[in-house]
């Protein structure tokens, strides 16, 4: 019996020691070796330099720590969805993305056991790879000194614990869905616990939890038990054999391709729409996505408020940060193809990156609007502010979807983990977001010349994006033409 | 001069030489069968005769366009069917046909009625109005069969043809390449299977290293040409002294 169970632990040291060699793998055949090896070094130098700016405009070390944590909570939270494509690499729907996974049939192993180390090995990945480097911002916090090292560690320590329960939330989500529960419930006891929180006052307290390191040690045990307990109970309840029934759908392709007054540009759209309509979560994907961006950037908004006293001017401040989910929403809308699939037929890459900025606007408008205008009610803005914070949502979404489609193609998830990419990408948000957000802080309410300066701002890089967006479809043709590869 | 014109094609991916001084041509009428070992430099061959990547030196005509510099324009003239998987699309067979048909410039009226006809060719009907995800590999390997006939193109490239089809699909399929080519038109064939080539081929290129070593008229009814097509296959190959494919010596070490 006893000899059973080690052979059992022994195997599962195994596999998960394997599954991060190839994860390892996979990233440096990706990115090339040095380019994915600098990745955690770009991460830790933009935490250290924001961490040194932030502290010299001013800004309180709680509110520092309660960003870090947001950052590592929403990326959990993110990352959780690991459990998706894990459970789509066993059932091989992507094919061989993960060769252990997706051969999971032909294994003695439990696909319950391969899906729970798999996500152990994401958590652990990304710990090292994202989260340690973030923590380097202690030793600017602490300064020089022997303590360094330890503060370092304990900050490390204290996100990895937010980044994991925001993990584990996701694949909790996910497991109960296996069960047939479906989304909308799902979404309805998560909203109502977040609606329960801030009627009985407790949103703060709640909040804190996710801040192992500023709160109580009872509070970070909770935490960490609850974290594991959560984990292990989603992995009991996920049903491995889950799968939907053959699907069947009307013809609604031509109805929508001649219903669009796109011309020859309909059918492309069309296919689009309707891979983003049908697929697991439908249309309401981009949706969720924005939302959990606008409720972790409100809360972090309380919290400042709370620590500081200091609350932006909202229009500005969420139109400039709510135009960031043109990323996840571009995502969403090439999950399900790549440029190959398309060169089957008659239409160039440019007609692709075209088409694709076209449902981009589409699905992205109502995607930030809804949003943007829950945040301009909520937090009672002025009018001036609110319709100066539209355009600069308009023109911001516009230039991260621009940046993004230049500089990662039809790959936007995979440029994270190569240096060079991020960097660029990175610095092309900061150029525009970091003014704008110190604009957003400064001046509350915005004085007729700021918001005329933010408003230009909006529609000056908005246009940018649209040039970026349309030189993406020659560039991008012209690598693949060469090389016959994405990147 | 052939519907398919090839000569002295070279691509590189870095350091490494897919198709090195590529030469051949394919005729109306002709079902030409390109058979070689994995990493020959079949799929790269294909991909530059549809214009998906460029060749580095020489010349590509097909159909009289110049794959290299009118991409579209061959791609409009041709019907491909991948080597890759079929992606995980949430649209129905139908309406996938239909998205076809628009990027093709086909009348509604006809790209329904070829629906129905490859439909019921492939035993597809009933699976016309479900996902193409939902569908096995097989069913989907029907429906891309039927994308790359449904506007009746003069030239066809197809990759590993008879790929996840059953028995009685590989027939009819087979069946179908023959008398399509047959019909004045050309049908390309890239595949590892060499009974199939030689079943149903009337000439076959044999690639190696990037190249054509060899090529062989066969019969293409179904009979044995004189000369068994895997001998020439093996020792045509071997001489090429291809890396991943065993030598003769294995294969009858293996047999035994």
């Amino acid at each position: 019996m006893t000899g059973a169970i080690g052979s059992r632990t022994a195997t599962t040291w195994r596999l998960l020691a394997v599954l991060l060699r190839e994860e390892w793998r996979l990233h440096t055949r990706l990115f090339g070796g040095w380019r994915f090896a600098l990745f955690p070094v770009v991460i830790a130098a933009l935490a250290v330099s924001a961490t040194v700016a932030l502290l010299e405009t001013g800004t309180a070390e709680g509110t520092i720590l309660a960003g870090l944590h947001t950052l590592a909570l929403g990326f959990g939270l993110y990352s959780g969805t690991a459990g998706f494509a894990g459970s789509d690499m066993l059932e091989n729907v992507f094919g061989r993305l993960s060769l252990l996974l997706s051969t999971s049939t032909t294994l003695p192993l439990s696909r319950t056991r391969l899906l729970g180390v798999f996500l152990i090995k994401d958590a652990l990945f990304y710990a090292v790879a994202f989260v340690l480097p973030m923590a380097l911002s202690n030793a600017v916090l602490v300064g020089a000194s022997t303590t360094a090292p330890v503060a370092v560690g304990a900050l490390w320590l204290s996100l990895t614990l937010s980044f994991a329960a925001g993990m584990a939330l996701t694949v909790a989500a996910i497991a109960v869905r296996t069960r047939g529960t479906p989304t909308w419930a799902i979404a309805g006891v998560v909203g109502a616990g977040i609606v329960g929180l801030w009627l009985t006052d407790s949103l703060r307290d709640g909040w804190t939890l996710f801040v192992p390191l500023e709160g109580s040690l009872l509070g970070t045990v909770g935490l960490a038990v609850g974290t594991v307990l959560v984990g292990v109970v989603s992995l009991a309840v996920y049903d491995p054999t889950y799968g939907r029934p053959s699907r069947t759908a009307g013809d609604r392709f031509a109805r929508l391709s001649e219903t669009l007054p796109l011309g020859p540009d309909s059918a492309l759209v069309s296919k689009t729409l309707l891979d983003l309509a049908r697929s697991s979560g439908g249309v309401a994907k981009p949706f969720v996505s924005a939302t959990i961006l606008l409720a972790l950037i409100a809360a972090l908004v309380g919290v400042v408020d709370s620590i500081t006293g200091i609350a932006p001017a909202p229009g500005i401040f969420f139109g400039g940060v709510l135009g960031l989910t043109a990323f996840t929403t571009y995502n969403w809308l090439t999950q399900f193809d790549s440029l190959e699939d398309y060169l089957a037929y008659p239409v160039s890459i440019d007609d692709v990156f075209r088409t694709k900025r076209i449902a981009f606007v589409l699905v992205g408008a109502p995607t930030v609007a809804v949003p943007y205008l829950a945040a301009v009610v909520w937090f009672e803005t002025t009018l001036v502010d609110a319709v100066v914070g539209a355009v600069l949502l308009a023109g911001y979404a516009l230039y991260y979807y621009g940046l993004t489609v230049y500089i990662a193609g039809f790959d936007p998830n995979e440029f994270l983990f190569d240096a060079v990419r991020f960097s660029l990408f990175t610095l092309g948000v900061a150029v525009a977001l970091v003014p704008t957000l110190v604009a957003g802080f400064v001046v509350v309410p915005p004085t007729g010349t700021v918001a005329l300066a933010v408003g230009l701002a909006g529609v000056g890089f908005g246009t940018a994006g649209v040039v970026l967006s349309s030189r993406a479809g020659p560039r991008w043709e012209k690598r693949y033409r060469a090389n016959g590869e994405r990147r | 001069m052939g519907v398919i014109q090839v000569d002295g094609v070279r691509k590189s991916y870095g350091n490494v030489t897919a198709v090195n001084e590529m030469s051949f041509a394919v005729e109306r009428g002709e079902l030409y069968g390109f058979l070689g070992p994995n990493g020959a430099g079949k799929t790269s061959t294909i991909r530059m005769l549809t214009g998906q990547i460029r060749p580095d030196a020489g010349s590509i005509r097909v159909l009289e366009t110049d794959p290299t510099t009118e991409p579209l324009e061959t791609r409009r003239r041709v019907g491909i069917l991948p080597e890759q998987q079929s992606p995980p699309s949430f649209l129905t067979p139908r309406e996938y046909l239909e998205f076809v048909g628009e990027i093709r410039d086909l009348e509604s009226e006809r790209v329904n009625e070829r629906t129905a006809v490859w439909a019921e060719r492939l035993g597809f009907e009933s699976k016309l109005e479900t996902l193409h995800t939902d569908l096995s590999r097989g069913q989907q390997q029907k429906v891309m069969i039927t994308q790359a006939f449904l506007h009746e193109p003069d030239v066809v490239f197809i990759d590993e043809p008879l790929a996840n089809l059953d028995p009685l699909v590989q027939e009819q399929v087979k069946r179908y390449l023959v008398s399509y080519a047959a019909g004045d038109n050309a049908v390309f064939v890239s595949t590892h299977n060499i009974d199939v080539a030689e079943e149903i081929c009337t000439r076959v290129g044999i690639v190696a290293d990037g190249h054509i070593v060899t090529e062989r008229t066969v019969n293409g009814d179904g009979t044995r040409a004189e000369e068994s097509l895997l001998k020439v296959f093996v020792e045509r190959v071997e001489r090429a002294d291809v890396r991943d494919t065993p030598s003769l010596g294995q294969l009858g070490a293996s047999n035994r």
